[in-house]
């Protein structure tokens, strides 16, 4: 019988505020890009709603199943800052640590931002990213992470080699007929050009039974129970069923009253019983061997229909503000101002760019439904975007200025103390 | 099935959007197989083949008595003695005009009724309203109103006219079935006009938009600055003043845009005096009167639309501009956007947004590109022909009771 990869993905952005062209200017860029009071709006009824009831489960699935129940989480850098920053959060975070601390529970690593940095021609500002978040967690978890997911499972060839070059025993990504053909997600696999790393892929089918069509009425399976859903696990055949979702699923996608956290209590008890182990990341691919090799040459992402990153990168708004910011890099970094490093890393997190998919607007529904403002589309968003972007290039262009002033008043200076030296 | 319908003008002698809409509505209807019989003033050189029209003067009434004209006659005598001496057809002014015109409009059409047998009457706002309302009680057939703005709209809700809103009110109360022009028109008869709103339909209005469809660039006539267009009637109910705060505000950001106003109204020399206080006069044009020939021409040279009115039941010029493939900037009280996706709105009021919103299109290529992309998408949910099919719907139903 396979055993059970179940995996979160935990990510608040920082939204950003109404941002006319006509600002009043703040010292403050932070303040003036971003809106606290949403974001912290957002967080609190995510909190409510979803984070701290889920732990709570979780961690009760934990000890009653005396450590047989395990899961693993990405965590984005943004949201842990949001635990630190925002009402609320502190016992969040707690609930996080709490779960961290029965050892059932494994951080993986992605870009601290949650960006698509992993889609730039230069590869430096990708892996700075992953490296920043990699060392919040150790610090805030105690553990460096093992195992890596890119934003939105972001995936190709070259992804994955880099991850091997950087000592990761895996990596996750989407399992979809049109990169496995008659192979089944339910393996563990080898990415083309590696030797060392794993590659572990998402079983979508089952895992949107869950996080997409659990309280769907027009679903045949409707409503789904632990035990039948322990059936279909059971009956898979393969080393690992591998479920990936928001962690949203409890709670927000699926609200309280769809029965979703009494699913999530029963599932792992029923699972257990009938024999299935769960696993986390890395135990997933310390056990199991690679069975063959998997060839993904171009950009795949867990994302809508297409599995692409065109709900990203889909439209031309998208890929103006995209390259807007990958141009940036060494005028940013060369200003040595490590508060507009920021800023310009915090514009980066892909939530920016979700709001201004434009594909078809029907199904752009989903889409709409995450504008942070409400009655914006995507003109409106991306206007927003735009003019937060081209305010923070203004203010970079400046600073470089004032950086080239000093350097030019300041180097007669530090040769008079080399020449006392 | 046969209709009297009530009009004020039709092209080429319009003021407003009332006789396009009553034009292509008709030849449309005409198409679905509805007899119309077209009511308005005399008019010379109308040309409208596919149906009957009626013209509205004293001469159609030669041959009643003046005992049905009652208190009137002698107004009409007058009327008619000054007409012959001036040569021009209204000279009372022109509320007396249509009230005239409504008076003898509804006598015609009773007369007329009884050979004709009109399954029902149509009529359109205020100004064919209480012809529309006498002659249901002439005839005894069931009336349908259509309401393309009210006198809050076109007094920008500031001072409407008592004795409009009255006929307004009655229209409202005595028609069996309100056609709205759209969702918003729907709810302001709801709400300041206690309409009963299971007698209300809404049919979105739609444009002859081929003209527009030109290949004209704005290089073509040696303009190379951006170019942002107003174009309406300068009254309060389009909010010129605000295009033109707005206009200031970019120039802040964009010294080198040029702002087109094109229309006449009653605001014109308010507006120029306005344009010099804000210091941007050198930057604004005002057109005057664009024949309809040059419109398309005007849409395509610019490169984004602003329609700031205060109050706009639909907007059909938004639809002209984003048939020339030009981007707009739109009221959110304009009703035409109820149903657009590819277009940007904002409160007239704020003008800062509006600007902000200019100049992201002026800025942005991508912005104006996609938006274009999107433009014939939002376009196809309007033609005369689903109008037609929606108000012929509407008949129907009015004549099962």
């Amino acid at each position: 019988m396979p055993s059970v990869f179940l995996y979160f993905h935990v990510h608040q952005p920082f939204r950003l505020g109404r941002f006319s062209i006509f600002h009043e200017h703040n010292e403050n860029l932070r303040k003036q890009y971003f809106d606290r009071k949403l974001n912290e709006g957002y967080f609190k009824k995510a909190a409510e709603k979803c984070y701290l009831p889920t732990n709570k489960i979780l961690l009760n699935n934990i000890r009653e199943t005396k450590g047989k129940f395990k899961v693993s989480f990405s965590i984005t850098g943004t949201f842990l800052e949001q635990c630190e920053q925002f009402e609320g959060g502190e016992e969040v975070l707690k609930s996080f640590k709490h779960l961290a601390s029965t050892g059932c529970v494994e951080f993986l690593n992605e870009t601290y931002y949650h960006s698509l940095a992993s889609l730039y021609g230069n590869r430096r500002e990708f892996w700075e990213q992953v490296e920043q978040h990699s060392e919040k967690i150790k610090e805030v978890f105690g553990a460096k992470p093992k195992v890596f997911r890119n934003t939105e499972v972001i995936y190709n060839n070259t992804i994955a080699r880099e991850a091997e070059e950087n000592e990761y025993a895996g990596i996750l990504t989407e399992g979809i007929e049109h990169v496995l053909g008659w192979r089944s997600p339910n393996y563990v696999y080898r990415p083309k050009g590696c030797e060392r790393i794993k590659v572990v892929l998402r079983n979508y089918k089952l895992s949107d039974d869950v996080g997409y069509r659990f309280s769907a009425k027009w679903w045949s399976e409707f409503p789904l129970t632990a035990d039948k859903y322990v059936s279909w696990l059971k009956a898979c055949n393969g080393q690992t069923i591998n479920l990936f979702m928001d962690y949203e699923t409890f709670g927000e996608h699926h609200w309280e009253g769809s029965g979703i956290f009494q699913f999530l209590e029963h599932f792992p008890k029923e699972a257990i019983k009938n024999g299935l182990d769960f696993l986390t990341a890395s135990e997933t691919v310390e056990r199991y061997d690679a069975v063959g090799e998997i060839d993904i040459p171009f950009n795949l992402s867990w994302a809508d229909l297409e599995r692409d990153v065109s709900a990203w990168l889909g439209n031309q708004l998208q890929w103006t503000c995209f390259k807007e910011l990958e141009g940036m890099e060494d005028k940013v970094k060369n200003t040595k101002n490590s508060e507009l490093r920021e800023l310009w890393r915090l514009l980066q997190t892909s939530d920016h760019l979700y709001y201004l998919c434009t594909k078809s607007w029907a199904d752009g529904d989903v889409h709409k439904h995450f504008s942070p403002h409400k009655d914006w589309g995507p003109y409106e968003n991306f206007i927003n975007y735009m003019n937060a972007i081209q305010d923070l290039k203004e203010e970079v262009e400046k600073a470089s200025k004032e950086g080239l002033e000093r350097e030019l008043v300041w180097k007669p200076q530090q040769e008079t103390e080399t020449g006392l030296r | 099935m046969r209709i009297a319908m009530l009009g004020w003008e039709l092209p080429p002698f319009v003021s407003g959007g009332l006789g396009v809409h009553c034009y292509h509505l008709t030849k449309a209807l005409a198409e679905k197989g509805i007899e119309i019989d077209f009511y308005m003033p005399r008019a010379e050189g109308v040309k409208a083949p596919w149906m009957n029209l009626v013209f509205v003067d004293d001469s159609a009434l030669k041959e009643s008595t003046p005992s049905e004209w009652g208190p009137y006659y002698r107004l009409m005598k007058e009327a008619s003695k000054n007409e012959e001496k001036n040569g021009v057809p209204y000279d009372l002014n022109f509320f007396e005009a249509v009230n005239r015109y409504n008076f003898l409009c509804a006598r015609i059409v009773e007369r007329s009724n009884k050979k004709r047998h009109y399954d029902l009457i149509h009529c359109h706002d205020w100004i064919s309203t209480k012809a529309g309302i006498d002659s249901k009680k002439r005839t005894g057939r069931p009336l349908v109103l259509t309401m393309h703005s009210t006198e809050y709209d076109r007094t920008a809700n500031l001072w409407p006219f008592e004795w409009i809103l009255n006929i307004e009110r009655d229209g409202v109360r005595e028609a069996d079935r309100i056609i709205a022009v759209s969702k918003m028109m729907k709810n302001q008869l709801v709400v300041r006009f206690g309409a009963n709103e299971g007698k209300i339909r809404v049919v979105y209005n739609a444009a002859q938009l081929d003209q527009f469809r030109t290949q004209a660039k704005k290089e073509q006539f040696g303009i190379n600055s951006p170019v942002v267009l107003f174009h309406g009637r300068l009254s309060i109910q389009k909010g010129p003043e605000f295009f033109l705060q707005a206009a200031k505000k970019v120039l802040e950001k964009i010294p080198d845009a040029r702002f087109i106003v094109s229309g006449k109204g009653d605001m014109l020399p308010r507006l120029v005096e306005m344009s010099i206080e804000l210091g941007i006069q050198d930057r604004v044009t005002f057109t005057g009167y664009i024949p309809a020939e040059k419109l398309p021409l005007i849409y395509a040279i610019s490169d984004v639309y602003v329609l700031p009115s205060v109050s706009e039941p639909f907007g059909i010029t938004v639809l002209e501009a984003m048939a020339s493939g030009t981007p707009c900037v739109i009221s959110r009280t304009a009703g035409v956007g109820e149903v657009l996706n590819h277009c940007l709105k904002v409160d007239f009021w704020d003008v800062n947004e509006m600007a902000n919103k200019i100049i992201a299109l002026l800025r942005y290529a991508a912005l104006r590109d996609t938006i274009r992309k999107g433009l014939s998408e939002d376009l196809m949910s309007f033609s005369w022909e689903k109008a037609a099919d929606e108000t012929k719907g509407v008949y129907e139903e009015c004549l099962r009771g």
